[in-house]
């Protein structure tokens, strides 16, 4: 596995914020095309890892290597990297000021990555993918919790992305709407998205990750492929939060 | 983020530029003098049924301009503001029927006196007062710094009453004429011209503990000016233009005149139609204040208030003072800081309309930056972060996902300050600014009709301010579509 093939490096990762140590020492490596699913009891820093890959948190300290770019580094300019790595969130955060296509159009025509034109026609093609083209002009108020999530990864794709990272998106959706979201994010991983997945859909994590992660405390317990995993987890934590999971 | 702080400069940059050019503007020209005077206090400085300034001292000191060859440019400020102008070197001097004191020696030069004033007690007519025994345990209405009023309270003990004390002669008299105080005290000519002219009082003392008045210019400064002064009220006594100046405001003749202007039977209708055009000016003056503050605020208050919330420490704390010092300063100590106080440490004059500017900008602007910044904060924090995590730098992002969705909770808060601003141009009457409250406090000055002109100028107030709401809701529902 040469070094070239990974897209995330981490080392060492530390995060506090005062006396809270919320990350105690990070190691992670993502390669080209991997799904990897992190799962853990609540409060044990998956947000704040997710976070600081793209820099929406300071780590305080280690090292984090995004597709060679050295992000703990000051002088890395970090709008051009965060432009290769796509962020979904828990709560969505589409911009209700604007439409759906607005909301998709804005970074890649404001950036110039894009014209308008072309930039539109990416969305409407993303649109469709989810399944949400005759929505284009509505305002995200008129959409439902599932729909909404299905623009915000179309939003974050249209920057065509090297990397996304998912932050639960499906806790906050009705149950009936979660398969629509998790479908669009399983196509995407046969497609050959690198993907980082927080969370608590056991049954995604099972089907779509080529790995597991078990994070508790500020800590990697655990990981492993999921047939290991969940089948055969060796750290007692491990053990203990699956039982919690899989009777609740 | 350097770009935005540059251009904060120059924005800011600019409107000290805008400002210094009026008040450098003020300094130029040769041999005219800018004098401050009363607007308050006749027969010396009010101003007549036609809109001019009038008065014994306005007629004197433009004699003695001519008699000696000068040029003056009259500031009718109101005393107060005048003396404080001299003071500032906002103005070279001032005549305002201002007694000499060894107190205000100290302070200022004062030519040789022009007019002798005693004090005299006046009491409503009809009313059983007749002398200062009377006066025991009643109060009396003073209007502040005069020497009517150091000489009442320099008795008030011996005689056990009590003092109230008021800006404005017609104030005074009219918590007299209302029953509120027993007796006003001032200098008899001041008191005899308003008795003749239809003020319902009665003078029950001779005058006493009087002084002279004189012209006066800032302690050591304008020498040749005082100079001058003297040399013309010398040739005016001599030729006898000094006592026709006096008999056209005191002597019998005069009365019959201006009685006609002050008859208390006005209707509020023929009231507007007198005063149209002083109403008018000052009605548009009051809208040019608040529509050039309005802009200037706006622009400083957004400002500030997105300095408060840009993440960068030190502008945030810049921004935090800002908002503590203007925001919690008095708009009245604020206007007079600026107007009497700035000139004082830099030593350059600035004219009471671009003080007052200032002031209302400083002020309003600190009130906007507060919700402005308030309004941002109460987008949801997520809102900036898909924003970034999606590669678009700080500004635009602010610019194209935050403020969109900040303005619209700000608005409500704009129409507000808008109004707000409106109302506070008023304040600025104190530095002798013409706008719509100064000039009702002059009518009343002439006809003595406080009521009916108060509530001409509150009518007014109340229709502009509507006026204005309309407006602002009209531009609210144009954004919220
Ligand atoms: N901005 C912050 N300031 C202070 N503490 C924070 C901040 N953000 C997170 N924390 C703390 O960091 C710890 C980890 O939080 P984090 O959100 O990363 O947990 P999580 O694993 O994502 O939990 P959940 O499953 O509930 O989302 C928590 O104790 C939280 O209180
Ligand atoms: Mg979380």
């Amino acid at each position: 596995m040469s070094e070239q093939n990974l897209k995330v490096d981490v080392t060492d990762l530390i995060k506090d914020y005062g006396n809270n140590h919320v990350l105690k020492g990070l190691n992670l490596q993502v390669k080209n095309n991997e799904v990897v699913c992190m799962i853990g009891p609540s409060g044990s820093g998956k947000s704040t890892f997710l976070r600081c890959l793209n820099k929406l948190e300071d780590p305080t300290a280690g090292q984090i290597v995004i597709d060679g770019h050295d992000i703990s580094n000051k002088n890395t300019n970090m709008n051009h990297v965060r432009e290769k790595i796509g962020m979904v969130f828990q709560h969505f955060n589409l911009f209700p000021n604007l439409t759906v296509l607005e909301n998709i159009t804005l970074a890649p025509i404001e950036l110039k990555k894009m014209t308008k034109q072309k930039a539109e026609a990416t969305a409407h093609d993303l649109l469709k993918n989810v399944g949400l083209d005759e929505k284009a002009n509505a305002y995200p108020a008129s959409l439902s919790g599932g729909q909404e999530q299905r623009v915000a990864i179309a939003r974050a794709l249209e920057m065509q992305p090297d990397i996304m990272l998912f932050d639960e998106p499906t806790s906050a959706l009705d149950p009936e709407m979660v398969g629509d979201v998790l479908d669009v994010m399983k196509n995407l991983a046969k497609q050959g998205m690198t993907m980082i997945v927080v969370t608590h859909e056991m049954g995604f994590a099972k089907e779509v990750a080529d790995r597991v992660v078990f994070m508790a405390d500020g800590h990697i317990m655990e990981e492993g492929r999921p047939a290991d995993l969940f089948d055969h987890p060796k750290n007692p934590r491990t053990q203990d939060f699956l039982r919690k999971v899989l009777n609740a | 983020m350097r770009k935005r702080l540059l251009c904060l400069g120059t924005v800011l940059l600019a409107c000290l530029s805008f400002f210094t050019f009026f008040s450098t503007k003020t300094q130029a020209a040769e041999k005219t003098y800018t004098i401050g005077t009363d607007i308050t206090y006749a027969p010396f400085d009010f101003q007549d049924s036609n809109g001019h300034y009038t008065g014994i001292d306005i007629d004197l000191i433009k004699a003695i301009a001519k008699e000696e060859g000068f040029k003056v440019k009259l500031k009718p400020v109101g005393f107060n503001a005048a003396v404080q102008a001299v003071e500032a070197n906002q103005m070279d001097g001032v005549i305002a029927g201002m007694t000499i004191t060894n107190a205000r020696k100290q302070q200022f030069d004062f030519s040789d006196p022009y007019y002798y004033a005693g004090e005299v007690m006046a009491v409503k007519q009809g009313s059983s007062i007749k002398s200062l025994e009377d006066l025991r345990g009643k109060k009396v209405a003073l209007k502040v710094g005069t020497l009517g009023a150091s000489y009442a309270n320099s008795i008030k003990k011996k005689y056990g009453f009590t003092t109230t004390e008021f800006d404005q002669s017609n104030d005074m008299y009219n918590d007299v004429t209302s029953g509120n105080s027993a007796a006003a005290f001032e200098d008899y000519p001041v008191m005899a011209y308003g008795i003749r002219n239809g003020m319902k009082m009665k003078i029950v003392t001779k005058p006493k503990a009087g002084g002279s008045y004189g012209f006066a210019v800032k302690k050591g400064e304008n020498q040749e000016l005082l100079t001058k002064f003297n040399t013309g009220l010398s040739h005016l006594k001599k030729n006898g233009q000094y006592d026709k100046i006096v008999a056209k405001y005191l002597g019998k003749s005069a009365q019959a005149k201006e009685k006609k202007a002050a008859t208390s039977n006005d209707g509020l209708l023929s009231l507007v139609k007198q005063n149209k055009s002083s109403l008018l000016s000052g009605l548009g003056q009051t809208l040019y204040l608040t529509f050039i503050s309005i802009i200037l605020a706006t622009i400083l208050g957004v400002i500030v208030g997105l300095m408060q919330v840009m993440p960068v420490k030190w502008v945030n704390w810049l921004s935090s003072i800002i908002i503590y010092i203007f925001r919690g300063m008095p708009l009245l100590v604020l206007a007079l800081f600026i107007y009497i106080g700035v000139p004082n440490l830099t030593g350059s004059k600035i004219s009471a309309f671009v003080a007052g500017i200032i002031t209302l900008t400083l002020n309003e602007g600190a009130y906007t930056a507060a919700f402005v910044s308030g309004g941002i904060k109460a987008v949801d924090p997520g809102q900036m972060e898909a924003a970034r995590s999606l590669g678009l730098p700080y500004g635009k992002a602010m610019r194209r996902v935050i403020l969109p969705q900040g303005v619209k909770i700000m608005v409500p808060s704009f129409i507000n300050q808008f109004i707000i601003t409106l109302k506070d141009t008023s304040i600025l009457s104190v530095i002798g600014i013409l706008e719509l409250t100064q000039t009702g406090k002059i009518i009343i000055a002439r006809n003595l009709q406080g009521f009916k002109v108060w509530t001409i100028i509150a009518i007014m107030y109340i229709v502009i301010i509507t006026l204005l709401t309309w407006l602002s809701k009209f531009v609210e529902r144009r954004i919220n579509d």
